[in-house]
């Protein structure tokens, strides 16, 4: 990439130093390499594309497979018949204990019933196969296998978070920069258009352009314009303020007086510099796109039960977390190392993208 | 740094002083109760309300002619001191009490004449005005603005008499007006304040409570009315009503002992409230089902219908998936007293496979994917994700299943009857079969499915002019056998119940009923 | 300076009437009405109802009737609360979240600076990694889980405080902890890493650079120099993080009962109640416009090398 190359504001601020004539993606990558944490985080996205790209291809149970047996199985490495007849007595227990000590006797059918499927749990425990299922963590309320839930939802988070953060960027960094550097009545447009985007009531937008696709239709992709449609603003602003700030510094100043035109010192000299701050930023919103598919999905957009989203995922877990809380914790944790990882890439990314620091350390 | 640090010491301290400060509410004598309310009210004004949370507050503030019983939901003496009905079984003579508005006017069978034309005023704008329209002679006429309001058949015979005429012999016409449509309202404000009535400074009731202060959103408070003709026999003082819609947050709240009524549970932990011996269940007189939609292929033929119905264990969606104790059924109706419903079909795959190939879908080949539409929840998504694979399991037919927000749900299925199947609840309104068959005659606003059958239109009217008995059951026991054991034109899974968190071994008077209408003056701390 | 101030305000006017405009159009292409029931309403009862709401007159009509209102400052009647007008929900519902939000914001600058500025300090040692894991766990957790994890552990579990209500229930300002709280957590996390990013770049310039050379104590550098450079995108952000914190604390108001003004915004969406949604979009609007023309101010007297001219 030998277009990003810089050489003529370096030799202003930094006179001191000798200019190697690297480019600056192989210096930041050389330097991405060089920080233990982002390369981590390089190694767990990786991992996870893989994973959730190839479940398909993978030994996982189905995500849509119910077994009423195995309804809310808590996380364990024994085989599914064991860790249900497990529960099932604890069931009984607690019903049992209900009826005598508080005289719910009308609780006496739920204890027949579960009577009966210890029953039947153990007269088909070594002859059903079903049984020896593992669910290392756990079922939900279906008695569908959390494990494969969990990376089926992972698919469409990590595709909405990363086209989310894409387009943002995109958009947010075009109009930012040009309303920034040129200022005058384009700013004030572009401005005047981000207050209306942000005003208008976003919610009512997206039902409207539900109710103009044909019943049950549900696309993706109409879900990605959806959040398409505001993830820009907030970076649009930022990029602004930043290339406001830069635009009359000392490199500026020189890449100018030398004739360099509008476009060449927006996209070599002000973005370069304004690159950490928005891959802070990016990163930043990266867990609000996949939280804003779970929003979206109350309004129908985004996919359809069976299939589940790391954020619808979530939502249904915190509703059972005291009695289930692997319900939770699972897609939980699973989306957090996720967000972990792709924040400790993007500061290494910062780090090592940060035109102030090259050639140094 | 320490500078910073300093600053955060300050704020905590600053914190702790406020909190320390503002924190003791006054404790004030007499017997108090909160409830978790659900929703915010719309409206205190009974010729406006409709919903739940609005009726609970209603039936605090204001006493129609008669009540509900608090046991059976049937009406009771309110208002009115007793009653009769002439022989031929359309006319109604109410003898009212002596009673007294909250500033002490006078209630007269005047105010009643006058606040059942209120509600019926076109001008009003009331939405449940067609309940009054239903029975009494006249009222369609007046509401539609056909006829001036002397065409509504109801007088003040003298100060304490009041008598209605109503569209033909019917039954259930006393039990109806425990309903707020049929409110007593404080005619000498409104006539004076015009809409401003409903606020606080103008505010008068005639119920065994009075209004003390409304906060949107936080909560409305009433306090005892000692103009109220029954007051020393009602035990509370002051009841607070919190509109908090996350059932998990007023499950919490009601564990923390912040509340003594919470009407509503979190369907996530059903396993752990089923087993608490505060856990109140009562069959309610309410259906889920499935509708169809009869116009759109392959609905339109009753084997697929059928087989579609016949494949789902309504028994273990209620065992294993809602879980709440509902009661699984075939019937549209749930069981009421004198009527039998006409059962539906069970559950049994071999049938139903055989069905649908004989509609010309063996194995579930050839079957189109329709969308199974549901309105967001995650109850109904359960239920409809349960659905979903048991047809596959059992038929071989695959469908998706689409959610919509509500009013778009409403517009789709209602409006447009833009589905092919969609999801459906009905509440009874009173005790009585017709609430829920004469939605699905010809032309009906609620009929969604758009079914049409002369032969059952044909029935449902006819009941309607009969007379109380066995002999009008029987037809209606007709025509729902028409709808669902012939036509199958909905699949209805179970019958609803209430599911209410009240501690009865530190209150009494409080019990389930099937309309869950409540009577606050019977409700009392236990000694 | 003074000129690009009378050019902004003048701006507001326009964006306002656009905004309206639009809102107005558009809510009302959403499928259903503010009287979309679950039991039909008889047609005749419905033509009462939309007689009354003036529903029945020509769009344009209807606009023209309440832009004429808005003029007057009157909001008209809630389609929904019908024993409120706009201006009362809007009126008792704005203070509540001001408040909370501004205590939340407070919280979450004051916090997440210093855990900022702890970071920037000890970039890449263990204090840097424990503040930033922090951090990102405050973004990646959503809200509505903090909350009801807050309220299982404070007020269940250790009954330390209040499940939920406001501060006229009886538990009086501890209501006010959980939610605020709650609230603060993603602000708090965007202002740690944005304020460790920018002090990372400030340590590295040259004025700091000089202010070192010329022997001036760590302590003073990083008080003159390094935290006034630094604010720069905290502040930029400020603005629509104060307008969001307001706007978007509807999870935080649902799960704590607060009687704020984001329920109300999502209820009157999904309940179509026109006048509530166009009421809240034109408050939300001034807030958004006012707070980032604050901010493009703020830029100026922050920041020398900015000039608007």
């Amino acid at each position: 990439m030998p277009i990003l190359e810089k050489k003529t504001d370096k030799a202003t601020n930094e006179f001191n130093q000798y200019v190697k004539p690297v480019s600056l993606w192989a210096d930041a990558w050389k330097r991405l390499r060089r920080n233990q944490m982002a390369v981590i985080g390089m190694w767990i996205v990786a991992f996870y594309l893989v994973v959730t790209c190839g479940a398909g291809a993978l030994p996982f149970y189905s995500y849509t497979d119910q077994e009423t047996l195995h309804m809310n199985l808590p996380p364990s490495l024994k085989s599914a018949g064991i860790v249900a007849l497990g529960q099932l007595e604890n069931r009984r227990r607690d019903l049992k204990d209900a009826i005598e000590k508080s005289g719910r006797s009308d609780l006496k059918t739920d204890l027949e019933r579960v009577n009966a499927e210890v029953v039947q749990l153990k007269g088909e425990i070594d002859s059903n196969p079903i049984h020896k299922r593992v669910y290392i963590f756990g079922t939900d309320y279906l008695g569908r296998d959390m494990l494969s839930r969990t990376i089926n939802g992972g698919q469409i988070s990590i595709m909405i978070g990363l086209i989310g953060t894409l387009t943002a960027a995109c958009i947010g960094i075009i109009l930012g920069a040009l309303g920034g550097y040129i200022g005058g009545w384009l700013d004030n447009m572009i401005g005047r258009f981000v207050d209306l985007m942000y005003s208008l009531p976003y919610m009512l937008i997206v039902i409207i352009i539900m109710s103009m696709l044909p019943t049950g239709s549900n696309s993706i992709f109409v879900l990605f314009i959806a959040i398409a449609m505001i993830s820009w603003l907030t970076i649009s602003r930022v990029v602004r303020g930043q290339v406001i700030s830069l635009k009359n510094s000392e490199f500026v100043e020189a890449a100018k007086s030398m004739g360099a035109g509008s476009g060449r010192i927006i996209f070599r000299h002000l973005l370069p510099n304004s690159l950490g701050i928005i891959i802070i930023y990016a990163t930043l919103q990266f867990p609000s796109f996949i939280m804003s598919e779970s929003f979206l999905s109350f309004l129908g957009l985004g996919v359809s039960a069976p299939r589940a989203s790391w954020g619808t995922l979530v939502s249904e877990g915190v509703q059972g977390m005291q009695l289930y809380p692997w319900r939770l914790l699972v897609p939980g944790i699973a989306m957090t190392i996720f967000l972990f990882a792709i924040n400790f890439l993007g500061d290494g990314l910062r780090d090592a993208l940060d035109p102030q620091s090259k050639n140094r350390s | 740094m320490k500078r910073v640090l300093s600053g955060l010491l300050f704020i905590v301290l600053a914190a702790t002083l406020i909190v320390s400060c503002g924190g003791t509410g006054g404790a004030s004598k007499g017997v108090e109760f909160i409830m978790g309310n659900g929703a915010e009210p719309q409206t205190l004004d009974p010729s406006k309300i409709q919903g739940v949370p609005e009726h609970h507050i209603y039936m605090a503030l204001f006493e129609g002619l008669v009540g509900y019983d608090p046991k059976t939901s049937l009406a009771t003496p309110g208002l009115a001191e007793s009653w009769t009905v002439n022989p031929a079984g359309d006319q109604i003579t109410f003898k009212l009490r002596k009673a007294n508005w909250s500033d002490g006017t006078k209630i007269t069978a005047q105010t009643v004449v006058d606040s059942w034309i209120r509600t019926l005023d076109p001008a009003t704008a009331s939405e449940y005005a067609y309940m009054v329209t239903m029975v009494i002679k006249g009222s369609n006429e007046f509401n539609t603005g056909k006829a001036g309001k002397e065409s509504v058949a109801i007088r003040a015979v003298d100060d304490s008499t009041f008598q209605c005429d109503l569209l033909g012999p019917m039954p259930y016409a006393v039990d109806m007006m425990a309903h707020y449509a049929f409110a007593v309202l404080p005619m000498h404000v409104i006539n004076a304040k015009g809409d401003d009535w409903i606020k606080k400074e103008n505010f008068v009731s005639n119920g065994p409570f009075k209004l003390l202060e409304w906060k949107p959103q936080e909560s409305l408070i009433v306090v005892k009315n000692d103009k109220y003709w029954n007051s020393k026999n009602v035990a509370l003082t002051k009841i607070t009503f919190l509109p908090i819609d996350d059932n998990l947050t007023a499950y919490n709240k009601y564990k923390a002992g912040e509340m003594d009524w919470d009407s509503g549970v979190p369907l996530d932990l059903i396993d752990e409230v089923k087993l608490r011996p505060d856990y109140q269940v009562s069959p309610q007189v309410a259906t889920y089902y499935y509708i169809f939609n009869m116009t759109r292929k392959p609905f339109t033929d009753v084997r697929v219908r059928k087989a579609l119905a016949m494949a789902l264990d309504m028994q273990e969606l209620v065992d294993k998936v809602t879980k709440g104790g509902q009661l699984a059924t075939s019937s549209m109706v749930p069981t009421m007293a004198g009527y039998t419903p006409a059962k539906g079909v069970t559950f049994n795959v071999e049938e139903a496979r055989k069905l649908l190939a004989e509609a010309g879908f063996p194995g579930g080949k050839g079957f189109p994917k329709v969308p199974v539409i549901y309105n967001t929840s995650s109850g109904h998504k359960k239920i409809a994700e349960w659905v979903q694979e048991n047809w596959k399991k059992n038929l071989g037919i695959e469908v998706t299943l689409a959610n919509q927000e509500w009013t778009t749900f409403l517009d789709t299925r209602s409006n447009a009857h833009d589905f092919f199947i969609a999801r459906a609840g009905w509440v009874g309104d009173y005790l009585d079969p017709n609430t829920f068959l004469d939605m699905f005659i010809i032309g009906s606003g609620n009929n969604d499915g758009l079914y049409a059958n002369t032969e059952y239109d044909a029935l449902v009217k006819k009941a309607a002019t009969m007379k109380p008995g066995a002999e009008r059951m029987a037809v209606l026991q007709q025509a729902e056998a028409l709808l669902i054991t012939k036509d199958q034109a909905v699949i209805p899974f179970y019958h609803y119940v209430s599911q209410d968190m009240i501690d009865l071994t530190k209150w009494q008077g409080w019990y389930p009923n099937p309309l869950g209408a409540h009577e606050w003056k019977t409700i009392a701390p236990k000694k | 300076m003074s000129r690009f101030i009378v050019r902004r305000v003048l701006s507001i006017i326009p964006t306002l009437l656009v905004i309206v405009t639009l809102s107005f159009f558009l809510i009302r292409l959403a499928p259903g009405g503010p009287f979309s029931r679950e039991k039909k309403l008889p047609p005749e009862i419905m033509a009462n109802i939309m007689h009354k709401y003036h529903m029945d007159e020509p769009m344009l009509s209807q606009y023209f009737r309440y832009v004429g209102d808005v003029l007057q400052f009157d909001l008209g009647p809630s389609f929904r609360y019908k024993d409120h007008s706009v201006n009362d929900l809007i009126g008792t519902a704005f203070p509540v979240s001001i408040m909370l939000g501004t205590m939340a914001l407070a919280l979450a600058v004051l916090l997440g600076t210093s855990v900022g500025i702890v970071s920037a300090l000890k970039q890449n040692k263990w204090q840097d990694y424990a503040a930033m894991s922090v951090a990102v766990l405050g973004i990646s957790i959503p809200l509505f889980v903090i909350g009801p994890i807050l309220m299982l552990v404070f007020a269940l579990k250790l009954k330390w405080l209040p499940t939920s209500g406001w501060i006229s229930s009886r538990a009086g300002w501890m209501t006010v902890i959980l939610p605020a709280i709650t609230l603060m957590m993603p602000y708090f996390a965007y202002i740690a890493r944005m304020s460790r990013g920018s002090i990372i770049e400030v340590l590295r310039s040259d004025y700091v650079r000089t202010a070192r050379a010329k022997g001036l104590k760590e302590s003073v550098v990083i008080r003159k120099h390094v935290l006034k450079g630094a604010m720069l995108p905290v502040v930029s952000y400020l603005g629509p993080a104060f307008s969001g914190i307001i706007t978007g604390s509807v999870v935080v108001e649902q799960i704590f009962v607060v009687p704020g003004i984001g329920r109300i915004f999502v209820q009157s969406a999904l309940n179509r109640d026109y006048t509530v949604i166009m009421g809240e979009v034109i408050v939300y609007s001034i807030i958004l416009i006012v707070a980032n023309f604050v901010v493009d101010i703020l830029y100026g007297l922050l920041d020398p090398r900015i000039s608007y001219n």
